[in-house]
């Protein structure tokens, strides 16, 4: 069955520290009781996706690959499931560990033509990812840079916001703030900090200086009095603001418990206005957009996780683009797609397509 | 022939008898039908919404319903706009605008024209779709800009009233006549804190109530942290969860810190639930201006999640009138459906007509010969839904359609 699919047999235990294996949950549209889709806090149902914990396993473990372990969950697993689970982890450059369900094991091991045709699509999903490696080196574009170490006290509030920023839509920069890199809030419109220990002397410098030129700061209570004036205009309820030097600061009117509120709540503080990739009838999904190293092409990763991909889905995708082309695990190679010139971005029109589409734009 | 002899004609007999049989709710309907009043409403043909087209459309509209000076000058003027369901959910690749949402230029134009005829504060209210996010960033989303409302005119502002807002507490308003569903309601403060109310529609069909227009759009004024499925059970929860299917389908009652049901026995079903609500809502909080806008609209239903083929069309219609009832009824001939027709016909076939109820309330006549039509003649400026419903109902959806 493996032959000439790019999946490989490995042993765990002998994979060592070449690879990082975290594990997830099996991503998708969780089910409740009687198959109906699990709500959010606003009602809308509710999505798992190890997008965001791929993504900060890479950061703290960087030159590991990561692998995602998210067996299959739920009372029913379709054949489609298994797209979506190789896709949110692919997408986000880690590799879901592939686990069968039970029943599809058996009618695989049987031979049943059904179970060898999801077989082969799983196997098409893993060549699809394993031939376009190199989009993984690519950058990652953010708007919001949420620091902390991701862990002890702070683990729950910090990692709940990564999952549920991607929920939101918007896209951020993960940033150990032990070990930040080269200038880390370049081309940011906000950073988050939400620690329950104030920032040292010197990250507290760092991130003023960046308010300073023009940047944003969301942070807990614990980040602290500092300089600035209070804004005249009243801000958000749950935020007091303070203007400093051509930015701001907007803290937290009380220690943030609910991370779905902060998450929401920063959204807003940062603005629609900056989305970078707004998408419509896509159901339910998750986005990625990253830039080659010399940002003449982008490739926007985009997982939709409801049972069947979405029919007439337009994507509006910030940035100067000339043309868009979408490839997906059932047709590789690129296709041109519709697009639409905005004032500053560009809105791509998606044919029906399945789970997972890879949008590439040139410049 | 007892009936007859009453000088009903058949349809008004219908009309009555269908009343009857909906329950004794509507023994607390005091006014009788011909005390129901009247005033005009302007139509306009209007092609598209670039504002050198719309703006001199909609002020001679305005003049010719009265003028808005006399109605706005020096007032805080609350606009209840449209914007149903996502803003991510469009039919097909069109802007939401263009099907579904009230159209931002439409907007900005009563905005604009409001502050010329002399009005202090124009607030722009909605309540969302399961957020308390601000309406600004709703409608980014929908990819709106905001200022193009804001700067409209000057003390152009917008709020969420899907939830408290910015008031200190809820306002209860209550319907006038007792109540059809509801005695009163509690709603977000924008709606009391106001001098005059402003209604602005999309012209469309609806699942649920058969059209939607200038007084099924305050459906939209019940704040779900209250009538929402996700309500609060003793108080109003603090965010807006999911939509009113509470109000549908009585499946519960709003938070109890609100006014329940007038009467819990009465139907669960939703096209008897909503349009009675509806005329308690108009009655509890009257429309001093309605504005119905079917430049660029969908037929089959009232936006993209609605099961039924549909379309966006280009009516470029528009219409207003200081009067909700009488100018949806002209909105309903306008989409050529009878504004007198009762349930079982089109586009009632399965609700109550909120016309009718609202006419036996004594909010206003559906009746066109008692209405004044100034600008273009109905004849001129019909777009025939109704039509189009016969022709797509006439043959099944087809197989496996996916709408959005």
């Amino acid at each position: 069955l493996l032959e000439g699919t790019a999946i490989e047999l490995v042993d765990p235990e002998s994979a060592g520290a070449s690879a990082a294996v975290v594990k997830g949950a099996w991503p998708g549209v969780r089910q409740s009781r009687g198959n109906d889709a699990a709500a959010g806090p606003t009602g809308a149902a509710w999505i798992d996706s190890n997008g965001w914990l791929a993504r900060l396993t890479a950061v703290r473990r960087p030159g590991t690959a990561v692998w995602i372990d998210a067996p299959p969950e739920g009372p029913r697993v379709f054949p489609d499931s298994y797209l979506i689970a190789i896709a949110d982890s692919a997408a986000f450059g880690a590799r879901w560990i592939l686990t069968l369900d039970d029943e599809l094991a058996g009618r695989i091991a049987a031979r049943e033509p059904g179970a060898l045709a999801t077989w082969n699509r799983i196997a098409a999903a893993s060549r699809f990812f394993a031939d376009h490696m190199g989009w993984t080196g690519w950058q990652p574009q953010a708007l919001v840079g949420v620091v902390s170490d991701f862990a002890g006290a702070n683990e729950f509030l910090s990692q709940e916001l990564l999952n549920l920023l991607d929920r939101t839509g918007m896209h951020f920069r993960i940033l150990l703030k032990d070990h930040l890199p080269a200038s880390p809030f370049t081309g940011l419109r906000a950073v988050l900090y939400a620690d329950q220990q104030p920032p040292s002397g010197a990250l507290r410098r760092q991130i003023l200086d960046y308010v300073n030129t023009g940047g944003m700061l969301i942070a807990a209570p614990k980040w602290g009095a500092g300089p600035g004036r209070t804004a005249s205009q009243p801000g958000h309820p749950r935020f007091s603001e303070k203007l400093l030097g051509k930015g701001r600061i907007a803290l937290c009117a009380v220690e943030p418990d609910d991370p779905y509120v902060l998450a929401n709540d920063s959204v807003v503080l940062v603005s629609h206005r900056y989305d970078l990739v707004r998408c419509w009838n896509s159901g339910a999904f998750s986005s990625h957009y990253t830039m080659a190293p010399d940002r003449s092409k982008a490739v926007v990763h985009l997982v939709f996780y409801a049972g069947r991909g979405p029919d007439s889905a337009s994507v509006r995708i910030t940035g100067k683009w000339r043309a868009a082309a979408i490839s997906t695990i059932g047709d590789p190679s690129p296709k041109p797609v519709r697009i639409e010139t905005q004032r500053d971005a560009v809105e791509v029109y998606l044919p029906q397509v399945s789970q997972y589409v890879a949008l590439q734009l040139e410049g | 022939v007892k009936i007859m002899a009453c000088r009903y004609s058949r349809r008004q007999w219908f009309s009555k008898t269908a009343s009857a049989v909906s329950g004794a709710w509507l023994s607390r309907v005091i006014p009788a039908r011909a005390a129901a009043p009247a005033a005009p409403v302007a139509v306009a043909r209007c092609r598209t919404y670039a504002p050198n087209e719309l703006l001199p459309v909609m002020s001679k509209m305005f003049d010719q319903i009265g003028g808005l000076g006399r109605l706005v000058k020096g007032k805080t003027v609350a606009v209840k706009i449209n914007l149903t369901g996502a803003p991510t959910y469009r039919v097909g690749y069109l802007p939401l605008e263009d099907t579904h949402y009230t159209h931002p230029q439409v907007i900005a134009a009563a905005a604009h024209l409001m502050g010329k005829a002399g009005a202090r504060r124009i607030r722009l209210l909605e309540s969302p779709w399961a957020t308390a996010d601000p309406v600004e960033e709703y409608i980014l989303r929908a990819n709106w800009e905001p200022r193009d409302m804001l700067g409209a005119s000057p003390n152009v502002e917008f709020e969420n009233t899907n939830f408290l807002g910015s008031g200190k507490k809820y306002s209860r308003l209550k319907v006038p006549y007792g109540g059809l569903m509801f005695p009163a309601f509690d709603l977000n403060h924008s709606y009391e804190d106001c001098d005059v109310f402003v209604s602005i529609a999309k012209m469309k069909e609806h699942a649920t109530a058969g059209v939607t227009l200038s007084m099924k759009n305050c459906f939209g004024i019940t704040p779900c942290t209250i009538y929402g499925t996700g309500a609060g059970v003793d108080e109003p929860s603090l965010l807006p969860k999911g939509g009113r299917g509470l109000i549908h389908s009585g499946f519960r009652g709003p938070s109890m810190s609100a006014p329940q049901e007038l009467d819990p026995r009465s139907p669960r079903e939703d096209t008897w639930r909503v349009p009675r609500t509806v005329v308690d809502l108009v009655a509890a909080r009257p429309i001093h201006l309605a504005i119905v806008e079917g430049i660029k609209t969908m037929n089959g239903g009232e936006g993209p999640w609605i099961g039924e083929e549909l379309t966006g069309v280009a009516p470029g219609i528009i219409l207003a009138g200081t009067n909700p009832v009488n100018t949806d009824a002209v909105a309903m001939a306008l989409m050529g459906f009878d504004p007198a027709a009762v349930r079982g016909t089109p586009p009632f076939e399965a609700c109550d007509s909120t016309l009718q109820l609202a006419e036996q309330a004594g909010l206003g006549t559906r009746d066109l010969h008692q209405i004044e039509i100034a600008g273009t003649p109905v004849a001129e400026a019909k777009f025939d839904f109704a039509g189009i419903r016969r022709k797509r109902r006439a043959s099944p959806p087809p197989p496996g359609k996916l709408v959005g």
